[in-house]
């Protein structure tokens, strides 16, 4: 009798809370017909003008579509795209190092070759170089992203500083600030992906700046990162971390918590990438935010930005709907697709002639991209995603001190080696 | 029975079983073309610091757990099988966590213990960096899924009690049993089914935990919070290595097995020369 009740409570308790773990999913199948379209796409607040855009210039098209964030969605089309199950147009990453990039999924024949598309040799050699796969264009790649310090110039103003213009200055200016109460640069870093990205902004010009074929060194095994520039980066990011740059427990802050901070002048700004100003614009619609390169050493004229091409579409090559799905990455390319795109993300356009209005906080960067004084993102050119997750966690190691950037780079040659 | 056996063949043992064949090959998730690599996935484990100390976390989470949720959930109970009047509010308020998908209380935490979250506004100049600093990050994990699942512990053996008849507290009383005794004589040996359950749910529970880890820290700062589900997930969907990740699972559903196998037999062996 005992032990009958104790069974219904624990069974009924089971499936209290199988109820509340469930959510719901959606199972979308699309009629097979000619008027309709399948897209997954990681462009969450972006992709759905485009395609309201998209529907309104083709009358009678429907796109079915999903978003996600980029981990859901990497581990999606995966499985989708190994169980013949994945949509028309998905989103791509540009070159390789990630399990959703152009190498990745075209390697074993998962995209359409896009070579013959009217805007696949307009693109500038940087870009092609990581939409192409042993030569043919697979990836749609729209969009321009670069990685700066992040101002709040309403925070700047009160504080009375000025932005750094070198790497003396900038030290001084973190003290300066610091000493405010207002720290420097709010930090992010329990999502791990963000530490890399002062990191970046520092190989920039230290590693790239003294070297511009770097990259084609550790290709050809003739450079590792333990005896490179590297450490140099490396070494920077952690003094900038003695000079009181960063707000207090960056690795208990969150991406989320960090907006938040530079948004509300908590900080004088931030070190991310340009879409970050459109994110600090909805927490702070009054403010005005502008990018500037990070000062890594004391010659402004040497400085590099990292900059690279965003993710973009690429063609499934089972697509159902083919035709319809050239059109619309066409469209995506086409200067009214591309200036809604990118003008929807605050990202610069890849291809000339796009029209697109880019905020007036992304001057510097705008320049430096006519200048040609940027360098595609470290990781785009890697062989593996390893190496790129091994100096994420590597990079929250250090900055808890379980372990020394040195050995960081080290593993990261380790997992370089270990090729594709 | 037949039929049940038959749909649990096809729809779980089946599926299954193909899935550890994937353990021994070096698939990536995606390339039809895939290599047959023996056993060289689980001797990659034994060299592989993040796995090992994966490993290491699992094993002491779930023992935290285990015993920390049912202490609590067993006072719990005891205190709310009580005659005070407010029991009834207090049953549903402390059960009220558990219903709630742990993804969002685990969110929830993360933002009540950042560094400028509502625990560090409390504790004012006592605050820490709760979930960036690798020495305490496990511990709040641990703290989160016990507040969040002691009042489940606490229903269990509330029914537990309940199923006690009265008649042998009041031959007790009669006796002249102080609590403690009537506790250790008369409640413990009639509570051992609601105990082996209780414990065998949480500790499996903690060993699979994923949901609190991957929402609170990530896994992080570095490896300092990885455990064997988040390792897997990881493992598999970021670095695409299906195999090594699949191997992994294996050594968790072994590692499940054997603790609640073990569990199992002890408990089941108390519980019959109990009653």
């Amino acid at each position: 009798m005992k032990s009958r009740k104790l069974t219904a409570v624990v069974s009924a308790l089971t499936a209290v809370t199988l109820a509340a773990a469930c959510s719901s999913g959606t199972g979308s199948s699309s009629s097979n017909d000619n008027k309709t379209l399948t897209l997954a796409s990681v462009d969450q607040g972006s992709i759905e003008d485009v395609i309201k855009a998209f529907e309104a210039a083709n009358p009678g098209v429907k796109v079915t579509f999903t978003t996600s964030g980029a981990d859901q969605y990497q581990a999606q089309i995966r499985t989708q795209l190994s169980s013949g199950t994945a949509p028309d147009v998905m989103t791509v990453w540009p070159g390789n190092g990630n399990p959703g990039a152009t190498y990745v999924l075209a390697k074993p024949g998962y995209l359409l070759d896009l070579s013959d598309q009217p805007w696949a040799g307009q693109l500038p050699d940087a870009f092609k170089q990581v939409a192409q796969y042993e030569g043919k264009t697979y990836n749609a790649v729209f969009g321009l992203n670069g990685i700066g310090a992040v101002y709040n110039d309403e925070a700047l103003a009160k504080s009375g500083l000025k932005a750094p213009a070198t790497w003396t200055q900038l030290l001084k200016f973190c003290g300066d600030a610091a000493g405010k109460g207002t720290p420097a640069f709010a930090l992010g870093i329990q999502d791990n992906w963000v530490t890399q990205l002062v990191l970046y902004a520092l190989a920039a010009t230290t590693v790239f700046g003294a070297d511009k074929d770097f990259d084609a060194k550790l290709q050809s095994g003739q450079a590792t990162f333990a005896n490179s520039q590297w450490t140099t980066a490396m070494a920077k990011y952690q003094e900038m971390f003695s000079a009181g740059c960063f707000r207090k427990n960056p690795l208990g802050t969150s991406y989320e918590a960090s907006q938040a901070l530079a948004a509300t002048g908590k900080t004088l700004g931030i070190v991310q990438g340009n879409w970050i100003i459109g994110l600090l614009k909805q927490k702070n619609p009054a403010g005005k935010f502008t990018m500037k390169a990070l000062p890594a050493t004391d010659d402004p004229a040497g400085f590099l930005m990292p900059a690279a091409a965003g993710a973009g579409y690429g063609v499934n090559a089972k697509a159902k709907n083919k035709d319809l799905a050239l059109k619309f990455v066409n469209y995506v390319m086409s200067p009214e697709g591309m200036k809604l795109f990118n003008e929807k993300q605050g990202s610069l356009p890849t291809l000339q002639g796009a029209g697109t209005t880019v905020d007036p906080g992304l001057a510097e960067l705008t320049t430096f991209v006519k200048d040609n004084r940027t360098v595609p993102f470290m990781d785009q050119l890697w062989p593996n995603a390893k190496v790129q997750q091994t100096m994420l966690s590597g990079l929250q190691e250090v900055f808890s001190k379980q372990t020394t950037p040195d050995q960081v780079l080290k593993d990261m040659d380790t997992e370089y080696k270990k090729g594709a | 029975m037949l039929p049940a056996l038959a749909l649990f063949t096809f729809v779980v043992l089946v599926p299954s079983g193909r899935g550890v064949y994937y353990a021994f090959t070096d698939w990536d998730g995606l390339d039809p073309d895939f290599a047959f690599v023996g056993l060289r996935n689980f001797t990659d484990m034994l060299g592989d610091e993040d796995a090992l100390q994966a490993i290491w976390h699992t094993v002491l989470i779930a023992v935290a757990i285990t015993i920390i949720q049912n202490g609590i959930g067993l006072l719990l109970a005891l205190g709310v099988n009580s005659l005070i009047k407010t029991r009834n509010v207090l049953r549903v308020l402390l059960f009220a966590p558990a219903v709630v998908t742990p993804i969002v209380t685990a969110y929830l935490w993360r933002n009540l213990l950042g560094p400028d979250g509502a625990v560090n506004a409390v504790l004012g100049p006592w605050g820490r960096d709760w979930l960036g600093d690798p020495d305490l990050a496990l511990w709040m994990i641990v703290v989160v899924v016990v507040w969040q699942f002691a009042g489940y512990s606490m229903v269990i053996f509330l029914a537990g009690l309940q199923s006690i008849p009265r008649e042998i507290y009041e031959a007790a009383a009669i006796d002249g049993t102080g609590p403690v005794r009537r506790f250790w004589s008369i409640v413990r040996p009639l509570l051992a089914p609601a105990i082996t359950i209780n414990l065998m749910l949480s500790i499996i529970g903690g060993i699979k935990l994923f949901d609190q880890v991957y929402a609170l820290t990530g896994g992080g700062p570095g490896h300092a919070t990885d455990t064997i589900s988040t390792l897997i997930y990881k493992d598999a969907f970021t670095l695409g290595e299906f195999g090594y990740s699949i191997a992994l699972a294996v050594v968790l559903t072994i590692i499940v097995a054997i603790a609640s196998g073990a569990q199992y037999t002890v408990l089941n062996r108390n519980e019959k020369a109990a009653s």
